[in-house]
């Protein structure tokens, strides 16, 4: 007896019987689900560790009674509650202690995927046949031609068949165990018991999800005593949801590993990609023949041209020359073969608007984007785009400068038609001036540290975009 | 309970019946093979119901009728002594009883130092927020995949199993948040990523971590809205989540990174905000704000979070701890919302976080937040190149809506102007705080946009150009 509070406190502050009688109606099978799980919980000797999540029903008030550690949870999410608690405390005993609309009704992609996933924790799924607690309306597992609140005539093909749920977490791989039991009558009450002590004992061994579903009486909902409750059960219940083991594959289960969270500095520097090496800086000073304060670049193409990359490239080698820099990529349906742009913006202090709607410099992969953004260059800015795919240029604003430069060709001639977008950076170095060409060979080795095998021909492409534009120059 | 097999022949306990916990309903009447028990035929006055009678002559003590009592105290062995005794538990206990309330030590966070000399990292804003996380000790990570907020997600997939941490792709946001209520309320650091429509699913579980007092850190990326909207930047949500964060007058304090640099340290501070408060606490950023790039520096230290008392952890020491939101009684549900609102009311005191950039002598003031902030800022700049005292002065919570802050720049500024990328809902917010602090103000201008645009410096300069006097 000592799983229960010696008082129920908590029930309307234990005044008067409440302190120790429960708050369901005469004859309700929840009783007697409670009683055999205080009974299990104290048979494994799990009451310390035991968490109880409660669902909205007639069972919200699990709490009451049970002196275990307790969880009310929203209707329906009692699994996902019960996955939450079970991760942050794998030794822990976790129940999710459900009814019929909760769990089958608005509960159902949570116990589902709950199973599926087959943590191991405990479902204790009491079918009443209805919704007890708001009611008595229709419940997912309402019997065909049983009259609820909400079927007065009774339910019919129009509403579908009930829902058997026990048969449908058995077809899951997730589960180690589910049985469905019942409470009308001692032998019945027997193998309740039973299988709910098992339920838990397979969790205590870190096993797998497990299932019981209990046939319960609501005599208040069926109008009926309580003695001939238990007989309707028997009698119509039983029939649609036949009782027995549905799924036990817990002998051939192993027990599931846990692994604890590490705060080892080191561990998570090394994950995240943080270090301490200072790169090699080679500018000399800020860009400023390009802007006093702030360079802007937007370097546009199709998806899969390699302009992110570019212009992570870009960001990288600003901010190893300790400048600020920032990247923000035109992102979603655009990007998925469409045009996809990238905004580059390289301050001396701190860059502010990271969007360049008026770039300093434009980088175009292909016509459209040539065409597109060409026009929207500052005056006196420049423009590099691919002459392998663009054939006509837009109407620049004055003074701009525009290198028509076969990235892809170059690429190609390479053998790797990847770098074009290295080619097309190295063309933007020797046009622009940014940075040096060191400072872009800097990112290129840092972004390239897990792939050195492709420096090589990175460099070479670099160093071809670059030549392309320097003859051009002359 | 081990019994000596030889000595239960004679001593198999017999049932008794305490009267006022039966509930008459017989099941034990069918439950005893040999008819000792039958249904009663008078009611006993302390429970109104009609309780069953024992004859136990026939008794063989096999205890079916036990097992048949769905009644704790009702049908009990007649070995076992209660020693309670019918009568007001509140003459012993007072109005709560303190056996309810934690037993357990708080056990504090530990500050764990990172080096000094580390290069700033170039990461997105998604990313960036969620190495705040890591760093602020989460490693419990539920989710459910939308853009733009997904890569922060993949980098917790990626990075918290090699920290001995949890990963789970949960089958929609609704289960996400139920995820988190377990997680938090079992005392531990939780987090999520979403997006507009997927915050809009979560809400429910948000009032229910507000009313059950469980932490945890929502960083959600604002799309265009309504409906399915778009992915562009915008600050759609300000007023969902100020005004109306789920049912019941639900409140979070909301944080509004401006850069990549802010969504990892605004991060940080949201998970000591949400266990300080045992509150939730939402990131608010927009569309921008997760996706760009920039260069954040990490903290000079990382936490391992300790565990708090009140946690439903699952061990001996947390065993009489409840997390619920549900408290039927009218007078109990009163205090428990009173005490909710004296949290607002602390957090509304202490929690007012602000930047303000050349306000001090500002005459212009304009207000914004997020991404539309940094346009302001430097439109502010161009704006003093022309002559225009103008000032930012940017909220860094948007509730509590830093009104402490302003009010100072208030006597000096001619011209109140919100930048913003939703139309009216930062202005909405601060007209309610100026309204609440009873100050006088100029009028209220604006420059917005909506549906993924963002305002731009040039026209935000030439939209307070337009009614100064510029020689």
């Amino acid at each position: 007896m000592t799983v229960f509070y010696e008082l129920f406190d908590r029930h309307a502050h234990g005044e008067g019987l409440k302190a120790h009688a429960t708050h369901y109606c005469p004859g309700c099978g929840h009783g007697l689900a409670h009683r055999y799980l205080a009974d299990a919980i104290e048979a494994l000797g799990i009451q310390d560790r035991t968490v109880a999540v409660s669902p909205v029903g007639c069972a919200v008030f699990l709490h009451y009674y049970f002196d275990v550690g307790n969880t009310q949870a929203a209707h329906g999410r009692a699994p996902a509650v019960a996955i939450g608690h079970k991760l942050a405390n794998p030794d822990s005993v976790v129940i999710s202690y459900q009814g019929d609309g909760d769990l089958a009704s608005i509960g159902l992609a949570e116990i589902m995927h709950a199973a599926q996933m087959g943590l191991p924790i405990s479902v204790i799924f009491i079918n009443n046949a209805n919704y007890a607690m708001t009611g008595g309306q229709m419940a997912p597992t309402t019997l065909m031609g049983m009259t609820t609140t909400t079927t007065p005539a009774g339910r019919t093909d129009f509403f579908g068949q009930p829902m058997k749920v026990a048969e449908l977490m058995a077809t899951l791989d997730g589960p180690v165990y589910v049985e469905r039991v019942a409470l009308y009558d001692n032998k019945q009450r027997m193998k309740a018991k039973k299988a709910i002590e098992k339920a838990l004992r397979l969790q205590v061994e870190h096993k797998g999800f497990s299932f019981v579903e209990v046939l319960s009486e609501c005599p208040v909902q069926l109008k009926l005593d309580p003695v001939a409750s238990q007989t309707w059960v028997k009698d119509n219940m039983v029939p649609v949801f036949p009782l027995g083991v549905k799924k036990d594959t817990s002998k051939a289960c192993e027990p599931r590993d846990w692994h604890k969270p590490s705060y080892d500095p080191e561990l998570l520097l090394a994950k995240v990609g943080a270090h301490n090496e200072v790169p090699t800086r080679h500018a000399a000073a800020f860009p400023t023949h390009l802007d006093a304060h702030d360079v802007a670049l937007k370097l546009a193409g199709a998806g899969g041209d390699g302009a992110q990359t570019a212009a992570l490239l870009l960001t990288r080698a600003a901010i190893n020359e300790g400048f600020d820099s920032t990247h923000i990529p035109s992102y979603g349906p655009e990007s998925r073969g469409g045009t996809s742009y990238a905004d580059v913006h390289i301050a001396a202090d701190e860059v502010l608007s990271p969007s360049a709607p008026n770039p300093h410099i434009l980088l175009a992969f292909n016509s459209p984007s040539l065409h597109k953004f060409g026009p929207k260059v500052r005056p006196g800015g420049v423009v590099l785009f691919d002459s392998t795919v663009v054939e006509s240029e837009p109407e620049y604003a004055e003074g701009v400068r525009a290198y028509g430069v076969p990235f892809g060709q170059i690429a190609l001639d390479l053998g790797a038609k990847v770098v074009k977008n290295i080619v097309a950076l190295g063309a933007l170095q020797a046009a622009t001036g940014l940075f040096p060409a060191d400072t872009f060979k800097v990112a290129l080795e840092q972004a390239l540290h897990d792939k050195c095998s492709m420096i090589p021909v990175n460099l070479q492409a670099f160093a071809a975009g670059a030549d392309a534009v320097k003859a051009q120059l002359g | 309970m081990a019994l000596d097999p030889k000595a239960t022949k004679t001593e198999k306990p017999r049932p008794h019946l305490t009267e006022e916990f039966c509930k008459g309903c017989g099941r034990c009447v069918t439950a005893c093979p040999k008819h000792c028990i039958e249904l009663g035929d008078h009611i006993d006055p302390r429970s109104g119901l009609t309780p069953v009678t024992l004859d136990l002559e026939a008794c063989s003590g096999c205890g079916l009728c036990f097992d048949a009592c769905p009644e704790p105290f009702g049908l009990h062995p007649n070995d076992v002594e209660y020693e309670w005794e019918m009568s007001d538990p509140k003459e012993h206990f007072g109005p709560r009883p303190e056996s309810s309330g934690p037993v357990a030590d708080f056990i504090p966070d530990r500050k764990i130092p990172l080096p000094g000399d580390l290069q700033p990292l170039l990461i997105k804003g998604t990313y960036a927020s969620a190495i705040g996380a890591l760093v602020a000790g989460c490693r419990h990570f539920y989710g459910y995949p939308i853009t733009p907020s997904t890569e922060g997600a993949e980098l917790m997939a990626k990075v918290l199993p090699k920290l001995g941490g949890v990963f789970v792709q949960a089958c929609s946001e609704v289960a996400t948040v139920n995820h988190m209520y377990g997680a938090g309320g079992a005392g531990v650091r939780t987090m999520t990523f979403t997006s507009s429509p997927g915050l809009s699913l979560m809400l429910e579980g948000i009032s229910y971590m507000v009313g059950a007092e469980v932490p945890g850190v929502f960083v959600n990326i604002m799309r265009g809205g309504p409906g399915l909207g778009n992915i562009g930047p915008a600050q759609s949500d300000i007023a969902l989540v100020c005004r109306s964060l789920g049912h019941g007058n639900s409140h979070a304090i909301t944080l509004a990174p401006a850069d990549p640099q802010e969504m990892l340290d605004l991060t940080i501070l949201a998970f000591d905000l949400a266990f300080h408060y045992r509150n939730p606490v939402v990131v608010l950023g927009d569309g921008y704000l997760g996706q760009v790039t920039g260069k954040v520096k990490l903290p000079d230290h990382l936490i391992e979070p300790g565990l708090p008392a009140w946690a439903v952890y699952g061990d001996e020491a947390h065993r009489r701890n409840l997390i619920s939101s549900i408290e039927l009684g009218e007078a109990d549900l009163e205090q428990h919302n009173y005490a909710i609102q004296a949290k607002y009311n602390l957090m509304a005191d202490r929690e007012q976080r602000f930047d303000a950039f050349q306000c001090d002598d500002a005459e212009v003031l304009l207000v914004a937040a997020n991404t539309p902030a940094r346009m302001t800022k430097a439109a502010v700049q161009a704006l003093r190149n022309h002559g225009v005292k103008a000032g930012l002065y940017r909220p860094v919570t948007l509730w509590p809506f830093p009104i402490d802050g302003l009010k100072p720049l208030l006597p000096k500024a001619r011209r109140l102007v919100v930048v913003e990328a939703s139309l009216g809902q930062l202005e909405n917010e601060l007209r309610l705080a100026l309204s609440h602090a009873g100050v006088n103000h100029p009028d209220i201008e604006h420059v917005h946009h909506t549906g993924g645009v963002l305002p731009q410096i040039d026209e935000i300069v030439q939209a307070v150009l337009a009614e100064e006097a510029v020689g």
